[in-house]
C-alpha cells in the first residue's frame, strides 16, 4: 500500500478534483490518497466522486487553514 | 548587454516578445539589449477556430499565418526547438547543436500537446481536434458521411487545453446534425472525469439544463483507462465500458518532451512557477508561461497572454531600473460556443470563483470579435483594448 500525498493548497475548483484525479489514475486499490485544499468545495466534490467512482471516502479534517482529505482507492478495476 | 531569451512562438511567447520590443525599442536601438525567439515551426495556427474547422468545416488554411509575419521588429527568430536549458550556468542549446547560446533572462512559453501514450488505443480509435487545424478538418470530413450512429465526444484524460472545448464539441455537433435533420438518428454522448459536466458548479448550472433539452447524454466521472478500437469500446478504471460508432475525444496533453526530468518541472514535466510573478520557483531570471505551467488554472490563450505581459513588464522594468513590477491575477476569459450563434463564458480569477454567465448572441459576437483580431493581437496591437475589457483583472500592483 501506498501513501499519495498531493498538496491542492491555493487552487480552486476544479484544481483539487483535477489534481485528485491524476493522482488516482497513477494509483492501485489498496492505497491511500490525502488530498490537502484549501478550496471550501474539496470536500463535497470529492465525497460526491468517491461515490461516483466506487472510491472510500475515509474522512477529511481541518489542518492549518485547510482540508486534509482522505480517500481509499478500491474503485479500479483488478 | 541584455540577452533575452524566449523559447515557443505560439500566443504566450509571441505576445512576450512584442511587449518586450516595444518596451525595450530604445534599448535593443542602441544594442544594450537582445530578444531571441526559438521555435522550429514555420507557422502557426489559430487554435480556438480548430473547433471551427472540425464542426463548421472552415478551410485549415484560413486560421494559419507564416510565424516570420508574426515577429515583431526587434525580436530575432531562430528557427530551432531548445532542447537544454541549464538555469544554473543561463545557456540554451537547441536540436542537434553543442553551442551553448547564453542568456540573462529566459521565458518558457512552449505550450501543451496531445499525450495519446496515456491511454492505451485512444490513437487508433480516436479523431480529436486538438492536435493541429488538419486532423480537425477529419473530423468534418468525416461527420459530414455520418447517417446515423454513436458518437461520443468529452474530456479523454487530464489536464488538457481549451477547458470549455470539449462541450463545444457537444453542442456544435447538435447543431451540425438538426441543420442536417437527421439529430434523430444520431447519438451524441460526452464523457467527464469530473462528476459536473463543466467541472466549476457556476458553469455546470447554465449548460445542465441545455444538454437535457437538445438531448445530449452526458457521463460523469468516467475515468477513460482504455480504447479498443475493433469493439468500438472505450473502459473506464472502474471497468465501466462503452460502446461508440465514432469517437472524438479530447486527450489528455504533456508538455514539451525537454521538461520531463528537468529540474524546474514536476514530475509530469510541467514547469513549476510562482502563480503570480511567473518566475521559475528556483531562478528569478527564468519564467515560463501558458499551458507550459504547472499553475492549477485554465490551459488557454488567455493565460499565456496576460501572463505573458507581466513577465515582459517585469523583466522591462528591472532592465530599464523603473521598478514597476506587477502580478498576475489569474484571469481566465474562456468562451464556450454552445451552438447556434450563442456562447457563454469562463470567467474568474484567484481570488474570485467562476462567474455564472447566461449563453448569448452578445458573447458570440465578442467571441467572433477576438477571432478578427487575434493575429494582430500578437503584435501588441490590441493591448489598449484589452487593458480596458479586464480592467483590474489586467494585473495587479
Amino acid at each position: 500500500m501506498t501513501t499519495l500525498n498531493v498538496d491542492s493548497r491555493g487552487t480552486a475548483c476544479p484544481g483539487p478534483i483535477t489534481d485528485l484525479i491524476r493522482a488516482y489514475k497513477k494509483a492501485q486499490n489498496g492505497d491511500l490518497i490525502i488530498l490537502v485544499a484549501n478550496d471550501p468545495g474539496a470536500v463535497p466534490d470529492s465525497k460526491a466522486w468517491c461515490e461516483r467512482t466506487k472510491n472510500e471516502f475515509v474522512g477529511s479534517k481541518d489542518v492549518e487553514n485547510a482540508f486534509e482529505i482522505t480517500i481509499r482507492v478500491t474503485g479500479k478495476k483488478s | 548587454m541584455k540577452n533575452i531569451a524566449i523559447i515557443g512562438s505560439g500566443a504566450g511567447g509571441l505576445i512576450t516578445s512584442s511587449k518586450l520590443a516595444k518596451d525595450l525599442s530604445k534599448e535593443i536601438k542602441n544594442g544594450e539589449v537582445t530578444i531571441t525567439l526559438f521555435d522550429k515551426k514555420r507557422e502557426q495556427e489559430f487554435q480556438p477556430g480548430y473547433l471551427e474547422v472540425a464542426f463548421r468545416g472552415t478551410d485549415p488554411s484560413k486560421i494559419r499565418r507564416p510565424v516570420k509575419k508574426l515577429v515583431s521588429t526587434g525580436v530575432k527568430m531562430v528557427y530551432d526547438n531548445v532542447e537544454k536549458v541549464d538555469l544554473a550556468d543561463r545557456y540554451v542549446k537547441t536540436e542537434g547543436s553543442s553551442e551553448k547560446i547564453n542568456y540573462d533572462y529566459i521565458i518558457i512559453s512552449t505550450g501543451s500537446s496531445p499525450d495519446y501514450e496515456q491511454i492505451d488505443g485512444l490513437k487508433q480509435a480516436n479523431m480529436d481536434f486538438h492536435t493541429d487545424a488538419y486532423n480537425a478538418s477529419l473530423i468534418y470530413n468525416r461527420i459530414s458521411s455520418i447517417k446515423s450512429g454513436k458518437i461520443v465526444v468529452g474530456i479523454g484524460g487530464l489536464p488538457y487545453k481549451c477547458p470549455p472545448s470539449p462541450n463545444e464539441s457537444a453542442f456544435m455537433l447538435d447543431e451540425y446534425f438538426r441543420k442536417r435533420g437527421i439529430r434523430d438518428d444520431v447519438e451524441i454522448v460526452y464523457i467527464t472525469p469530473f462528476t459536473r459536466i463543466y467541472s466549476a458548479e457556476s458553469i455546470n448550472e447554465v449548460i445542465e439544463p441545455m444538454y437535457e433539452r437538445r438531448d445530449i447524454e452526458s457521463i460523469t466521472a468516467f475515468n477513460t483507462d482504455t480504447v479498443d478500437a475493433e469493439k468500438k469500446e472505450l473502459t473506464s478504471l472502474e471497468g465501466e465500458t462503452l460502446k461508440y460508432d465514432y469517437l472524438f475525444l479530447t486527450p489528455p496533453h504533456k508538455p514539451a518532451g525537454f521538461l520531463k526530468g528537468s529540474e524546474m518541472s514536476d514530475e509530469d514535466g510541467w514547469v513549476k512557477v510562482d502563480k503570480k510573478d511567473l518566475h521559475i520557483t528556483t531562478y528569478d531570471n527564468g519564467f515560463a508561461i501558458g499551458d507550459t505551467t504547472n499553475i492549477p488554472i485554465s490551459k488557454a490563450g488567455v493565460e499565456a497572454h496576460l501572463e505573458g505581459i507581466v513577465v515582459a513588464n517585469n523583466i522591462a522594468a528591472e532592465i530599464t531600473g523603473t521598478e514597476q513590477k506587477i502580478k498576475f491575477t489569474g484571469r481566465t476569459q474562456c468562451s464556450m460556443e454552445t451552438g447556434f450563434h450563442k456562447a457563454t463564458f469562463v470567467v474568474g480569477t484567484y481570488d474570485r470563483p467562476v462567474e455564472k454567465i447566461e449563453p448569448s448572441t452578445m458573447n458570440y459576437m465578442e467571441k467572433k470579435a477576438m477571432e478578427k483580431i487575434y493575429w494582430g493581437s500578437l503584435h501588441g496591437h490590441y493591448e489598449w483594448l484589452f487593458k480596458y475589457h479586464f480592467k483590474k483583472d489586467y494585473f495587479e500592483k
